[in-house]
């Protein structure tokens, strides 16, 4: 049960970190903090529910690669026309 | 709970902490390569070996490496960049952070769960059968949407040409264009 209660304090912090980080790859890194605690909640509760919730943390992992992929490249693409990643930078949608 | 557990549950608040707090981008992705660390160990001893060995080799060894591939490409080690528009922010953001870990925990505590499974150590002689029985849609779609997020990180990045490189036949449509 211990696990569970750290997976929602980890899951917390990242929120924190999502809300107080103004450079775009730190906010990305708090995004991977909350994916991990939902990972060890997955797997907090296959010791209760059976082998599925294993399965499962599986898929979240990777899912969370092709989400890097995907996002570090936004990143990229975005430092290229913008010369920043700062999310403060990059608050009005225009190319 | 046995002083490991609690042990390596206090490392991985103190290394979650670090990662959200620390300044210097570069150091805050080696606090999340040690938090995985941790974390793969928890998984080991909550009886997911195949996991803990996938959260080293995957987690640890490619996106953080990734990560800090990226941060050291764009120099963007620097955490604290441009200007705060919301001046003295982070009280608030605590605030609801410690709210949403209060929801969590309600969620939590009425629970009534008996941790009795037989998870068979969580090896990859138990969890293939489900993955290719019952999850084998899931496992497929999976792998179709990684080839996507591939196909897109490369097609994102792809540097633009300059106007010189152009092909002849194309250069012949530019003039027809400034004209």
């Amino acid at each position: 049960m211990s696990y569970l209660f750290t997976s929602a304090l980890l899951f917390a912090l990242g929120v924190y970190g999502v809300l107080t980080r103004r450079t775009a790859i730190l906010v990305f890194l708090s995004i991977e903090l909350m994916l991990n605690a939902a990972n060890l909640s997955l797997v907090g509760f296959a010791r209760a529910h059976g082998l599925e919730g294993q399965v499962a943390a599986l898929m979240v992992i990777a899912i969370a690669a092709a989400e890097v992929a995907v996002g570090l490249g936004l990143i990229v693409a975005i430092f290229r026309h913008r010369e920043s990643t700062a999310v403060d930078d990059l608050s009005e949608l225009r190319g | 709970m046995s002083p490991w557990e609690a042990l390596a549950l206090l490392l991985l608040l103190a290394t979650g902490a670090l990662v959200v707090t620390l300044r210097n981008a570069i150091h805050a992705a080696l606090a999340l390569i040690l938090n995985f660390l941790v974390l793969a160990g928890v998984y080991v001893g909550l009886d997911a070996r195949f996991l803990g060995f996938i959260q080293v080799i995957v987690y640890a060894g490619a996106i953080v490496v990734l990560f800090l591939f990226v941060i050291m490409l764009l120099f963007a080690a620097q955490g604290e960049v441009g200007f705060d528009p919301l001046v003295r922010s982070k009280p608030l953001a605590a605030l609801l952070a410690l709210g949403v870990a209060l929801a969590l925990f309600s969620g939590l505590w009425g629970l009534n769960l008996a941790f009795t499974k037989d998870l068979q150590g969580g090896l990859p002689q138990a969890l293939g059968p489900l993955l290719y029985g019952d999850w084998l849609f899931v496992l497929l779609a999976v792998g179709f949407l990684l080839m996507a997020a591939t196909v897109v990180a490369v097609a994102l990045v792809q540097p633009t040409r300059p106007l010189d490189a152009l092909r002849p036949e194309e250069r012949k449509e530019e003039k027809e264009v400034v004209r």
